[in-house]
């Protein structure tokens, strides 16, 4: 597991994002305190995503303020190192890449032993030196979340999961799940997995670019 | 064979033998970009914009080749902020394309100069390869080698999947402009060589062959070098031994290398 805890506050507020001519995500506002878990759940469509990919600046047709421990995105570079991220799509590659690549892939100049530590807390530490586009779902989703480790021990105080547990059977959304949410960082996770949100803090709706609390 | 072995006396043969071998070596890394960054219709537009180049120099009074190389990098350069757009760079780089061509024939009629001679560019030949033209080859394969070796890990991981590099901390941006420039530069000066028709002969078939047969990236680009020379050793060889154009022959050769990867690709 993570050696390093510096889990961050995120506070958005009036966030728009727009897809294709649409408001996907109308003038938003979320607090997210340090340490705490939350799920984002929703429809297909509903902008879940979007959410994650703008928080993340990688959303072009964004519009609205960002702060993470009260720090706005002011280089991107600096902003999404500081953010752990497990995006929906895992294996869209031009070319190859080895589950050992994508876990250094969390910090330039990562030390050694993270990396390892890391690979070992997900369970991928002996199918390292295999391509992402070989292996199975469950796999793959162990080797992202071996990255998450890595960025969160690097410093990271901030882990974006978009459906992290869409690919696995129940045993394994089981076990990734109690391992996103015992991650010692601040989360936010997209999922439609019930279980999943019911383990964190708090659940939020999307519908119709909105955000509703639920009941945890 | 004792003929091949005095036409290798030549000096137009060793020059065409030296060009061909570090075209075939080394510009196969511009292909790989193309491919990773999904940009294969790169070349044709720059094709025509090196073309464009040409006829800028005809009508200037200055020396074509370089005119071509300094306009595909400018055309390269002003693609980049482009790049990231959703719907990529396909509608951008067929409007070039188009634009090179007319303003290439509309500048030539106003210097009333005989498209004919530009339009050889199409058909070029690496046995005219000049001392100069091996040189600007030989600088633009360094370049293109020095670039990847610097951005190794960041390219890796943008060749994968650009929002994976986004998130690691890759200047994506900076190098997409690199990139670009390098590529479009690597078409202009493989032109000479092959003929602007049949530069997928040392850029783009090589990597696809590479890409078939490699099982990491780092072994893509050896595939990529090593398929590329050889190839443009077997073409230049089978055009002196069977006394045939260059350029289809070695557009012919590695069309086949490529195809036998196809028969002998390895799955993940």
């Amino acid at each position: 597991m993570p050696v390093q805890m510096n889990p961050a506050r995120l506070e958005v507020s009036a966030l728009t994002c727009r897809f294709g001519g649409r408001t996907v995500v109308a003038n938003v506002s979320l607090r997210i305190a340090p340490g705490e878990r939350v799920a984002l759940v929703g429809g297909n469509g509903s902008g879940k995503t979007t959410l994650l990919r703008a928080l993340l600046g990688l959303h072009a047709q964004s519009l609205g303020d960002l702060r993470l421990d009260g720090k706005a995105p002011g280089n991107w570079i600096e902003w999404r190192q500081r953010i752990a991220f497990v995006p929906q799509r895992q294996n869209g590659g031009q070319f190859p890449l080895r589950v050992d690549e994508l876990i250094a892939s969390a910090r330039k100049g990562a030390n050694p032993s993270q990396l390892a530590a890391a690979a070992q807390a997900a369970g991928v530490e002996t199918i390292l030196q295999r391509p992402l586009s070989g292996l199975s779902g469950g796999q793959l989703q162990r080797a992202w979340l071996a990255r998450t480790f890595a960025c969160i021990a690097a410093g990271a105080g901030l882990l974006l999961a978009d459906e992290p547990t869409a690919a696995l059977d129940f045993a394994g959304r089981a076990e990734i799940g109690a391992l996103l949410v015992n991650t010692p960082v601040t989360a936010l996770i997209v999922t439609h997995d019930r279980e999943l949100a019911e383990r964190c803090d708090r659940i939020i709706e999307i519908a119709d670019g909105q955000l509703r609390e639920q009941t945890a | 064979m004792s003929a091949m072995l005095e036409l290798l006396q030549l000096a137009p043969v060793q020059r065409g033998f030296a060009a061909t071998l570090l075209a075939g070596a080394g510009l196969p890394l511009a292909g790989v970009w193309m491919l990773g960054l999904n940009l294969i219709p790169l070349r044709f537009a720059m094709m025509h914009v090196a073309l464009l180049g040409v006829a800028l120099g005809t009508l200037l009074g200055m020396d074509p080749l370089l005119c071509g190389l300094l306009l595909c990098a400018l055309c390269g350069a002003a693609l980049a902020p482009l790049a990231s757009h959703p719907q990529g760079l396909a509608g951008p780089l067929g409007l070039l394309m188009t634009l090179s061509i007319a303003l290439a024939l509309l500048v030539l009629a106003v210097a009333g100069v005989n498209a004919t001679r530009a339009f050889e560019l199409l058909w070029g030949s690496v046995l005219a390869t000049q001392a100069a033209d091996l040189m600007v080859l030989a600088i633009v394969v360094a370049l293109l080698a020095a670039f990847q070796w610097r951005f190794h890990p960041s390219l890796k991981l943008m060749l994968h999947d650009r929002e994976l590099a986004l998130c690691s901390g890759v200047p994506v941006a900076a190098l997409t402009v690199g990139l670009l420039v390098l590529m479009s530069v690597a078409v202009a000066a493989s032109i000479k060589l092959t003929g602007a028709l049949l530069v997928d002969a040392v850029t783009l078939l090589p990597a696809l062959a590479a890409r078939n047969l490699a099982r990491s990236f780092n072994g893509i680009l050896a595939w990529a070098a090593g398929l590329g020379a050889g190839g443009a050793l077997i073409g230049f060889i089978l055009t002196l031994w069977l006394d045939q154009p260059p350029g289809p022959v070695l557009i012919l050769t590695m069309t086949i290398i490529t195809l036998t990867s196809y028969i002998v690709r390895r799955e993940p």
